[in-house]
């Protein structure tokens, strides 16, 4: 150690208000999840780098802090929750009734070599629903999210919904080479319209000139229901149509719940692909400039763990959840207010301490001096 | 209210006479003065002047909604941000040059090749890519010195229009890529706010079309 005041990249300190909110912000949270029938998984801090590359893939895996155990096996600081519960209930739980309902509260480690800027330590606050399939889980835990932002305080948050098939549709009609599906999804995630026409133009030909225009500008577009209606008219694979088909139907129920306002089609989310097969989400929210939480449905990840079960889930990144909080105006119920009773240590020791049990007691809060 | 990044020098006046073609004109007033944060006339957004390597940090954390920076700029900080208009302003490209003895010299497989640049990330990914072992010398500013003065074997730089490496006796020796400045957008303000980010955008790409044609 060169320094004792030197800390490693990417480590954080919590003390002070800034634990407290943490704390207030995990335990809100959590009671929600408790509140629609998840129950906690506390899970291990390490596990083998195996399980990882099983369930994020290999790329995702290399990420992850890795050491030896005693027996030369290789280890990891978990990088995601999702594998450790997907491992847990596709073995000690299979004879368990379906669907599972599990909630997690815990850090995870990555190290993500061209951000040095990046934390490298994050608290997920996730849930997993494991084995059933349709639009009603969907919906179920995007309820869930919406109910713990909105205990929380935060009344402006905003829900993107999208769907893997818009583009995996989109890439297989247009019969693309693996490198050039990468490219066109980087140009879609990044909403670069100007050089996805070029692109499309270079790499697909077939595709006519209006549809072409029209495909570029579907990237731009995110909303209501308009927006589902200008990707009918643009997106002709059935694969796409499909997908549009089941977003529609979590619309229509979230609009007749009264939560329009918060959700919106994101029809240029072509996020997380590897691993997501069918709705995926992210939630934002003013104050913080990035995803403070997100999720979606993997229908494939449980069989790399046995046999193979639909599954859907979220996580909050609570730094962005107290982020978001601690920016706002009165939202400080976490503050340190300091109603405790002193107790005077002068004079019989005993007796003040006996004063200080009997507050105690009586869940007062004291402090001796 | 969208709060915008400016780049501050080369592409400075070009992108205030774009935007101000879009209806966001900034006052001229203010902008003589050395205020670093500039409402535009109307109301539309706010501007701030910052250097061009802090566009993308502004942007990729939401401090700024929105931003203009050249491509450059962009594909050194890897920022995690959308892309959704080419400006076309600013063209120039991204080389490897040097002096002229050593254009046209294959490089050595084996030996370690010493390249200064103001690109650390870009400069690496080429020479990985080719299989080319080299050492990165990060400057900030005047890189054309450093292989007249023996400091590096060849040099990546933005190259406009080719004079200061004339002058310096270096030659462009393999374009990496085109540079033109980009409208970069916060992933966050893109769906919170955007009503206004569409407008941005649309009239950004009005402007630019008009441009085009006058």
């Amino acid at each position: 150690m060169s320094s004792l005041t030197k800390i490693p990249a990417g480590v954080q300190y919590f003390f002070d208000d800034e634990a407290r909110l943490r704390r207030y912000v995990e335990r809100q949270v959590m009671e929600v999840f408790a509140g629609w029938s998840y129950d906690e998984i506390i899970l291990p801090m390490f596990d083998y780098h195996d399980l990882f590359a099983r369930g994020m893939g290999a790329e995702r895996a290399e990420k992850t802090y890795r050491f030896v155990d005693r027996d030369g096996a290789l280890l990891a600081l978990r990088p995601e929750l999702t594998s450790l519960v997907a491992r847990t209930v596709a073995t000690r739980f299979i004879h368990r009734a379906r669907p599972v309902r599990l909630c997690y509260s815990g850090e995870v480690f990555r190290y993500d070599e061209p951000t040095e800027r990046a934390a490298r330590e994050f608290h997920q606050l996730g849930l997993e629903h494991i084995g059933q399939a349709g639009a009603t889980a969907d919906i179920e835990i995007l309820l869930v999210a919406a109910e713990a932002l909105t205990t929380l305080g935060i009344a402006d948050y905003r829900v993107t919904l999208s769907h893997v098939d818009f583009f995996n549709g989109v890439a297989a009609a247009l019969d693309l080479s693996a490198t050039d599906r990468a490219r066109l999804r980087e140009l879609i995630d990044r909403r670069s319209s100007y050089t996805l026409d070029e692109f499309l133009r270079e790499r697909a030909p077939k595709v006519e000139e209006a549809r072409r225009i029209a495909f570029c500008r579907l990237t731009q577009i995110a909303g209501k229901a308009e927006a589902i209606a200008q990707a009918r008219e643009v997106l002709i694979n059935e694969r796409s149509l499909a997908a549009i088909d089941k977003l529609e139907e979590i619309y229509a129920t979230l609009t007749a719940l009264g939560l329009a306002e918060h959700f919106d089609i994101d029809l240029g989310d072509a996020g997380g692909l590897e691993y997501y097969t069918g709705l995926t989400f992210k939630v934002y929210v003013p104050d913080w400039g990035t995803e403070i939480g997100g999720g979606g449905r993997y229908d494939h990840l449980i069989a790399n763990f046995g046999a193979a079960e639909p599954a859907v889930g979220f996580s909050f990144a609570l730094d962005g959840l107290v982020g978001a909080l601690s920016r706002r105006d009165g939202a400080g119920q976490w503050r340190a207010t300091d109603l405790s009773q002193a107790v005077a240590l002068d004079g019989d020791f005993v007796q003040a301490f006996r004063r200080a049990q009997e507050l105690r007691a009586r869940k007062s809060k004291v402090k001796i001096q | 209210m969208l709060t915008i990044a400016i780049s501050k020098g080369r592409l400075q006046d070009e992108t205030l006479a774009l935007f101000a073609g879009a209806g966001m004109a900034a006052e001229e007033e203010a902008l003589s003065s050395r205020r670093l944060l500039v409402e535009a006339a109307g109301g539309r957004c706010n501007f701030i002047f910052v250097k061009p390597a802090d566009v993308p940090t502004y942007v990729e954390y939401g401090v700024a909604d929105a931003g203009v920076c050249g491509r450059d700029v962009l594909l050194e900080s890897q920022a995690d941000v959308h892309e959704p208009l080419d400006l076309r302003l600013g063209r120039c490209q991204i080389a490897v040059a040097g002096r002229h003895e050593v254009v046209g010299e294959d490089y050595n497989l084996l030996a370690t090749v010493r390249v200064a640049t103001k690109y650390p990330r870009i400069t690496a990914a080429y020479f990985q890519e080719r299989g080319i072992p080299i050492e990165v010398v990060t400057l900030s500013g005047s890189v054309e010195l450093a292989p007249l003065l023996g400091l590096s074997d060849r040099i990546v730089d933005l190259v406009e229009t080719g004079r200061t490496l004339r002058e310096n006796g270096l030659e462009v020796i393999d374009v990496i890529t085109e540079s033109t400045a980009r409208l970069i957008v916060n992933r966050a303000s893109f769906h919170l706010k955007r009503a206004e980010v569409s407008a941005l955008i649309t009239d950004l790409a009005g402007a630019l079309k008009l441009g085009a044609r006058g």
